[in-house]
C-alpha cells in the first residue's frame, strides 16, 4: 500500500466526528427500545409492522447521514435554490391535492410512503436561509429591512401554504426555525421590538379570524384542562400521568399501564416520551434529556469551529431544527405546553421525521468532516 | 486543537453569539428537570395510585335515534334493545380456550371466531374490541354473562337496534340503518363538524326517511368515562372518578321523533293488497292539499334485517332479483303514462278548441297517418263519440286526431306544468325526473327532428313521456283541484324529547294553472269541469274502462293506463298479453281521486307486468279509496259497504319479531 493511500484512510476515519455518530446510535437504540414497547401489546408475541418499518427508515436515514457527510457541504449551497423551489412545488400540490388525514392536506400518498413536503421544508428552508445569509455582509448592527426582505419572503411563503393546509403545528416550526437563525445571524435591535409588538396586536386577530376551532381549543384546554371533557384535555390528563406515575425508576419495560392499556393517544408518535417516561421513570427520562443535551452541544462545537459562515448557519439551523421539536413535544408531554402534533427527532415513529432528522445531523457531520485541513 | 482550520476573518464574529445557545440550552434542561422532578418524584405516588387503581377509559355511547310517528300519533318505526359480545385482544392470554368457551353458547365455530379476531388484530391493532356477534338472543346474554368474569376481554355491550314494525311494509320509503362506510366516513365528518365525530362502526341512516331526517333524528352521542381494572373489565369503586367532579360521563341526546303525513292504516292495505295480488310496481296516495297517506313499493325488502347487519347471502339476494326490491318505484320507476295522459291531451284540446264538449268525432278501428296504421285499442273502434265518450271507453283514434290539431309544442306547454317530466319536489331523495318531450328535446337528445307521426303515440302516453306514480299522482290531484298543483310531502313535524315542535312542514301549493299569471298554458275551469266529467265516467259511466272500481257514494273519478313493454306488429297487439312470459307484459296504471266534485284525496297505482291498467292496478285503488271513505267518511259509503262483503285487512302484528 502507498503511502498517500493510508495517510487518506487514516484521516478519513479521525476526520468523522465521531461524538456525534455515538450520540445519534445511542439515542437510536433508546428510540427503538421504546418503539418496541408503544407498539407491542402486553400480550402480542408477533413483531409489529410499524417497529420493522422505523428500523427500515432507521437504515435508510443512516444511508443518507453517510451520503450527506461524504458531500462537500458547499454543493448544499450550489442547488438550495432547486430543492428549496421544488419543495415549494410540493407543498403548494399539497395543500390543494393532497391526500386528507385528520382533516388536513399534507402527503403526496407514494404507495409505500407518504411524502409530506413540510417536514423536508425546513430542512430546504435552513439550507437556502444559511446560504443566502452567508453571501450577504452584515455590519455590527445587524440586518435591516433590505437585508431582512428576501429572508423573510423565504420563511413566510412555505408558512402561509402550510397554514392553509391547515397544519399549525409544522407551518409555525417553520416559523420558529427560520426565525431562530435569522436571529443568529443577527437582526437590528428596533426590528426586534417592532416584531414583538405587532405580534401581541396580531394575537387577538388570529384567534378571531385564522385559528381553526380545533386549535383554539388546544389551547383553550391546555390553560384549563379540566373544562374539556372529551379531547385534548383528557390526553393532557393521561400523559401526566403517566409520566408521573413513573417515579424514579419507571414501570419496567413493556410495564407501562398507561401505554400498554390505551390511556395514551398516539402513543407511538406524539406521545413516545410519555411511554419512555412511564416505564424508565426520572431516571430514564433524565438521561435521555442528557442525551439531546449531549447532542446540542456537538453540534455548537462544529458551527463554533466551521470552516466558513455558510457551515455555521448550517449548523445552527439544524440546532434550531432539533431543539425546537424536542423542546415542544417534551413540553407538551409534560404538560408545560399545549397539545400540538410535533414529533419527538429520533425517538417518534415516523419516516419523514426520522429522514430529515438523519440528513439535518448528516449535514453537521460534513460540516465537522472539512474542518480538517490536508 | 491546531488541527482545526478557524477562518478567523469569516467566523470569529459569531462566537460571542453561542453563549446565548448555552444559556437558553441550560435554562431549558434546568425547566424540564424541574418538571419531571415535581411530577415524578413530588407527585409520583399520588399518580402513580392513579394509574394503578384508578384506569378510565373513554367509551361513545351511541345516541338513540328519533322514532317515526304516522299522522295519528302510531308508531312506524322504533328502537329496540340489542347486545351485542365484544372480545378485547389485548386481554385475552388463551385465545383458542376463550374461543371454545364461547363457541357453543354463541353457536358459531371456534375456528370462525378465532380467525375473527387474528383478522381484526391485523387490521386494526390489539386494542381495538372485536364484535363477534350481535342482536345476541336472552339466553345467550344470560349464559354469557355467566362465564364472563372468568373470561378477561369478554364483554357484553348494549346496543339500540332500529326496529321496523311494519317490516317489508314501506321499506324503500323509511329507509334503513347500517355501519358507515370508509367512504361516507370523512364526509360525514365534514358535515357534522364541531357537532359529533364519525368512527368506523357508527350507525347511520342509509336510503329513504332514515337517510334524509339523519341530521334531525340521529341526536348526539355520549361518553362515558369506564373504570376498567389491571385486566381492562369494567369496575365500580366507592370514588366516583380521579378527576373528582371535573371529568363527568355525558349522556347521549336522544335525537328528535318525526311526525309523518302518512296514515298507518292506509299504508297497511296498499301494502296488502298489493302484495296479496302479487304485484310489482308502486302505489301512492296523497291528500289534495299533497299530504302523503300511503306509499308502497313491492318486491320490498326488510329493513329489520339491515339493522342487526345483513348477510351477504340476503344483500346479494336482494341485488339481483330482476324486480329491484330495493327500489323506491313510487319516485324511481318511470314510464309511459299509457292512456292515463289522455287527460291531459283533453285538457290542451279543450282549452285550445280544437274541440267543443260535443263536438262529434268519428273514431273507427285504425287511423291512417302517413304511411302507417294507428290503431285503436278496440277493434273495430267506437264510432261517433264526445270527448265524454273517448275519455270513458280510452278511444285512441280520438286522442290521435287531437295530437295531430294539437302538435307536440303545445301539448308540452299545457301538459308540462303539471309537473310531468319534473321531480316533484317530495322530501325523499332520489326522485327520478321523467320525461316531458318536445321538439326541442328531442333535437338535443337523438339529433333528429320532431316526426309528425310521434305526435300521435305521444298524445296517448306512449311516444317518449315517461312519469313516475308520485308524478302522476301530483297531475291527477290537479286535475281535480281544478288547476292547484301541489307539493307531495311525507314529513309533517319534527319534535324535540320535550315534545316541543321544531319544525312544522305547511302544505304549499305550487302554481295554480287557472291564474295566467301562474300557468305557462293557462286552463279554465269550465275546461277542468268537462275533463273531471269525463273521469268521473271512466269509473261511474256504463261503458267505463274502470267501472268495476266504482265505490257508489264516493264519487271516484280515474283514468286506466297501460304502458307497452315492448313495440309489437299489428297481429301481436291482440295477442293476450297474459300469455307472454311477465318480463315482457304490459305495465298497468290506475290514478284516480275523490270525492270528484271536492277531491280529498288522490291515489295512483303502477302495476308492472300486470298487463291492464283497470284489472291489475284498479283494485289497489279502490281498496285504498274504500278504506279512506270507511275512516274519514263512513256515511257517504254506507249504503255501499252494507251490499258489499266487506273483506277486513288485517295490519300486521306489531309487536315481537
Amino acid at each position: 500500500m502507498d503511502l498517500a493511500l493510508q495517510i487518506e484512510q487514516r484521516t478519513f476515519f479521525k476526520r468523522v466526528d465521531w461524538n456525534l455518530v455515538v450520540v445519534i446510535l445511542v439515542l437510536n437504540f433508546v428510540g427503538l427500545v421504546n418503539l418496541y414497547s408503544a407498539t407491542h401489546g402486553p400480550h402480542s408475541s408477533n413483531v409489529d409492522s410499524l417497529f420493522i418499518n422505523q428500523i427500515v427508515w432507521l437504515i435508510v436515514g443512516w444511508l443518507c447521514f453517510a451520503v450527506v457527510t461524504l458531500v462537500d457541504y458547499q454543493f448544499l449551497s450550489r442547488i438550495a435554490y432547486f430543492v428549496y423551489f421544488v419543495n415549494l412545488a410540493a407543498i403548494v400540490y399539497v395543500t390543494f391535492h393532497g391526500t386528507v388525514a385528520l382533516g388536513a392536506q399534507r402527503w403526496i400518498d407514494f404507495g409505500f410512503f407518504r411524502y409530506q413536503p413540510s417536514e423536508t421544508m425546513k430542512l430546504a428552508g435552513i439550507v437556502i436561509l444559511a446560504k443566502v445569509m452567508a453571501h450577504k455582509n452584515i455590519e455590527g448592527k445587524g440586518m435591516g429591512p433590505k437585508e431582512l426582505f428576501i429572508p423573510l419572503l423565504l420563511i413566510l411563503v412555505p408558512f402561509v401554504l402550510v397554514v392553509e393546509q391547515p397544519d399549525m403545528g409544522t407551518a409555525l416550526l417553520i416559523l420558529v426555525i427560520g426565525c431562530s437563525l435569522l436571529m443568529f445571524v443577527k437582526v437590528r435591535r428596533w426590528i426586534l421590538v417592532a416584531a414583538v409588538t405587532t405580534g401581541v396586536v396580531a394575537a387577538p386577530v388570529a384567534w378571531n379570524y385564522v385559528l381553526r376551532d380545533y386549535q383554539k381549543n388546544r389551547i383553550v384546554n391546555f390553560l384549563s384542562p379540566n373544562n374539556d371533557r372529551l379531547g385534548s384535555g383528557y390526553n393532557s390528563i393521561q400523559s401526566k400521568i403517566a409520566v408521573g406515575s413513573g417515579k424514579i425508576v419507571g414501570k419496567g419495560f413493556r410495564k407501562g399501564t398507561q401505554s400498554q392499556l390505551e390511556f395514551l393517544p398516539e402513543r407511538h408518535t406524539d406521545f413516545i416520551f410519555s411511554v419512555l417516561s412511564e416505564e424508565h421513570g426520572f431516571v430514564g427520562s433524565f438521561l435521555t434529556l442528557i442525551l439531546f443535551m449531549m447532542l446540542f452541544l456537538i453540534i455548537i462545537r462544529v458551527a463554533s469551529t466551521s470552516r466558513d459562515k455558510f457551515g455555521a448557519f448550517l449548523c445552527v439551523g439544524v440546532l434550531a431544527y432539533i431543539f425546537w421539536h424536542m423542546f415542544i413535544n417534551m413540553g407538551m408531554v409534560i404538560g408545560l405546553l399545549p397539545i400540538v402534533g410535533v414529533p419527538l427527532p429520533l425517538l417518534s415513529y415516523g419516516g419523514s421525521s426520522m429522514l430529515t432528522t438523519m440528513s439535518g445531523v448528516g449535514i453537521i457531520s460534513s460540516v465537522a468532516f472539512r474542518r480538517y485541513i490536508f | 486543537m491546531s488541527e482545526y482550520i478557524t477562518n478567523p476573518e469569516e467566523t470569529k464574529e459569531l462566537l460571542p453569539r453561542f453563549r446565548l445557545f448555552y444559556g437558553v440550552l441550560a435554562f431549558t434542561f434546568v425547566v424540564f428537570v424541574m418538571r419531571l422532578w415535581y411530577l415524578q418524584i413530588i407527585e409520583g405516588t399520588e399518580l402513580r395510585e392513579f394509574s394503578e387503581k384508578n384506569r378510565i377509559k373513554q367509551a361513545k355511547i351511541s345516541a338513540p335515534r328519533g322514532l317515526v310517528f304516522d299522522r295519528d300519533g302510531k308508531i312506524l318505526v322504533e328502537n329496540h334493545p340489542g347486545f351485542d359480545v365484544i372480545l378485547s385482544p389485548q386481554y385475552i392470554d388463551n385465545l383458542e380456550e376463550v374461543a371454545e368457551a364461547l363457541s357453543p353458547i354463541i353457536k358459531i365455530d371456534a375456528d370462525k371466531i378465532i380467525q375473527k379476531v387474528q383478522k381484526s388484530r391485523r387490521q386494526n391493532g390489539p386494542f381495538a374490541g372485536v364484535r363477534v356477534k350481535d342482536n345476541l338472543s336472552k339466553e345467550e346474554v344470560f349464559r354469557l354473562k355467566r362465564i364472563r368474569l372468568d373470561i378477561p376481554g369478554l364483554d357484553i355491550r348494549e346496543t339500540v337496534v332500529r326496529y321496523y314494525p311494519l317490516q317489508m311494509n314501506g321499506a324503500q320509503l323509511f329507509g334503513y340503518v347500517g355501519e358507515i362506510s370508509k367512504t361516507q366516513l370523512p364526509r360525514y365528518n365534514e358535515l357534522y363538524k364541531g357537532f359529533q365525530s364519525f368512527e368506523q362502526g357508527d350507525v347511520i341512516g342509509k336510503n329513504g326517511l332514515e337517510e334524509v331526517l339523519e341530521k334531525n333524528i340521529r341526536g348526539r352521542d355520549g361518553i362515558q368515562f369506564i373504570q376498567v381494572d389491571a385486566f381492562g373489565r369494567e369496575t365500580q369503586s366507592a370514588t366516583p372518578n380521579i378527576y373528582g367532579e371535573q371529568i363527568k360521563d355525558q349522556d347521549p341526546v336522544s335525537g328528535n321523533s318525526v311526525v309523518l303525513t302518512l296514515d298507518k292504516s292506509l299504508q297497511a292495505v296498499a301494502y296488502n293488497v298489493f302484495t296479496q295480488a302479487q304485484r310489482i310496481g308502486g302505489v301512492v296516495a296523497m291528500k289534495s292539499n299533497g299530504e302523503i297517506l300511503a306509499w308502497v313499493s313491492t318486491p320490498s325488502f326488510n329493513p329489520n334485517e339491515f339493522s342487526v347487519g345483513i348477510s351477504p347471502q340476503v344483500w346479494s339476494n336482494y341485488i339481483n332479483d330482476p324486480f329491484k326490491p330495493l327500489r323506491n318505484k313510487v319516485i324511481q320507476d318511470y314510464f309511459s303514462p299509457g292512456s292515463t295522459f289522455k287527460a291531459f291531451v283533453a285538457l290542451a284540446a279543450l282549452e285550445e278548441e280544437v274541440v267543443k264538449p260535443y263536438t262529434i268525432v268519428n273514431c273507427p278501428g285504425l287511423l291512417r297517418f302517413g304511411r302507417r296504421d294507428y290503431h285503436d285499442s278496440v277493434k273495430g273502434g267506437h264510432g261517433n263519440i264526445t270527448i265524454f265518450e273517448a275519455l270513458e271507453r280510452s278511444s285512441n283514434v280520438f286522442f290521435f286526431k287531437m295530437g295531430i290539431a294539437l302538435g307536440i309544442e303545445k301539448m308540452y306547454d299545457y301538459i308540462s306544468q303539471f309537473g310531468i317530466g319534473q321531480k316533484t319536489g317530495v322530501d325523499i331523495p332520489r326522485e327520478a325526473v321523467g320525461l316531458m318531450p318536445n321538439s326541442a328535446w328531442k333535437k338535443a337528445n337523438m339529433g333528429e327532428e320532431w316526426q309528425p307521426g310521434e305526435n300521435l303515440s305521444n298524445a296517448i302516453g306512449q311516444g317518449f313521456v315517461q312519469t313516475t306514480p308520485l308524478q302522476l299522482a301530483v297531475a291527477y290531484n290537479a286535475i281535480g283541484l281544478e288547476g292547484k298543483v301541489v307539493k307531495p310531502f311525507v314529513i309533517q313535524k319534527i319534535i324535540d324529547n320535550q315534545g316541543q315542535v321544531v319544525k312544522n312542514f305547511s302544505p304549499q301549493i305550487l302554481r295554480d294553472l287557472q291564474n295566467p299569471a301562474e300557468a305557462r298554458a293557462r286552463i279554465s275551469a269550465e275546461t277542468f269541469k268537462v275533463v273531471k266529467d269525463g273521469l268521473r265516467r271512466v269509473v261511474q259511466g256504463s261503458r267505463g274502462t274502470a267501472k268495476h272500481v266504482n265505490i257508489p257514494g264516493a264519487d271516484v273519478a280515474g283514468k286506466t293506463g297501460t304502458t307497452q313493454v315492448m313495440s309489437f306488429s299489428a297481429d301481436q297487439i291482440y295477442q293476450r298479453c297474459e300469455n307472454r312470459p311477465i318480463q315482457m307484459r304490459h305495465h298497468g296504471w290506475f290514478v284516480a281521486f275523490a270525492p270528484a266534485d271536492k277531491p280529498e284525496i288522490t291515489v295512483a297505482a303502477l302495476a308492472e307486468h300486470s298487463c291492464h291498467g283497470s284489472s291489475g292496478a284498479g283494485p289497489v285503488v279502490r281498496e285504498i279509496l274504500k278504506a279512506y271513505f270507511e275512516k274519514y267518511h263512513p256515511d257517504r259509503i254506507a249504503e255501499f259497504m252494507k251490499k258489499t262483503k266487506v273483506i277486513k285487512v288485517e295490519e300486521p302484528a306489531l309487536e315481537g319479531e
